[in-house]
């Protein structure tokens, strides 16, 4: 079972918990249990095509899944999943 | 509506000042009561983007992990983030609309010759089409 942290923003769809346990062996595995068990957070991470949204990054403990395996990094019992906004921006 | 208290204000502005003439950003944390998000300290945050930074500004992901694991320990929310726009005003850019998170408005700080000048707050939609001024009070 892995602990996923939920941000604040998006506690209001997941009965305001900030973290929700949940078994899988992938990020996509246990985010997609995730999004199964709070459908209203669904449409904040992904696009309607089942893209993670260009602003969603996710760690597993310290490690930005961008640079492991994406969505097929493993996930251990006990691992924590953070999921973690992308802000950048400009004058143009 | 953003509520932002005169510590956090304070600490936007020396931030905003500080870095011009180049872009700062940070995040904004507190309590949500109701629709009124009430901004109880900005976390200045290090410009990341890797090349001129006087129109340009990204926030390191692991930093910003950890600004929000401190403030969930200190029981405080994500709210929002702030930028600024050094020598131009506080509007919401194109590379605003892209690249900024749309669970959470935005603060566009406008600081002329070194000195703020003013601010507005967006709130942009879920496909980043679009942002919405938002009610700012500091």
């Amino acid at each position: 079972m892995a602990k996923i942290l939920i941000p604040t923003p998006l506690r209001q769809y997941a009965d305001k918990q900030d973290s929700v346990v949940i078994s899988g062996s992938t990020v996509g595995e246990v985010l997609g249990t995730l999004t199964s068990q709070y459908a209203d957070l669904k449409k904040h991470l992904y696009t309607d095509d089942g893209r993670l949204r260009s602003f969603v990054n996710v760690y597993v403990n310290d490690e930005d899944i961008r640079y492991m395996s994406k969505s097929e990094t493993p996930v251990k019992d006990g691992d924590t999943v953070s999921i973690v906004p992308s802000i950048a921006g400009g004058l143009l | 509506m953003i509520q932002v208290s005169p510590t956090a204000w304070s600490a936007m502005l020396a931030h905003a000042e500080s870095h011009y003439p180049n872009e700062c950003c940070g995040i904004l944390v507190g309590s949500l009561d109701g629709d009124r998000r009430r901004v109880a300290e900005a976390i200045p945050m290090r410009n990341a983007y890797q090349g001129a930074q006087e129109d340009r500004f990204e926030m390191d992901p692991d930093e910003l992990r950890a600004a929000d694991e401190a403030a969930r320990a200190k029981g405080l929310e994500f709210l929002g983030t702030f930028h600024s726009h050094p020598d131009c005003d506080a509007y919401f850019s194109k590379t605003d609309l892209a690249n900024c998170v749309p669970w959470v408005p935005h603060i566009v700080m406008s600081v002329k010759s070194g000195k703020f000048d003013h601010a507005n707050a967006f709130q942009p939609n879920l496909d980043q089409t679009e942002a919405a001024k938002e009610e700012l009070s500091y």
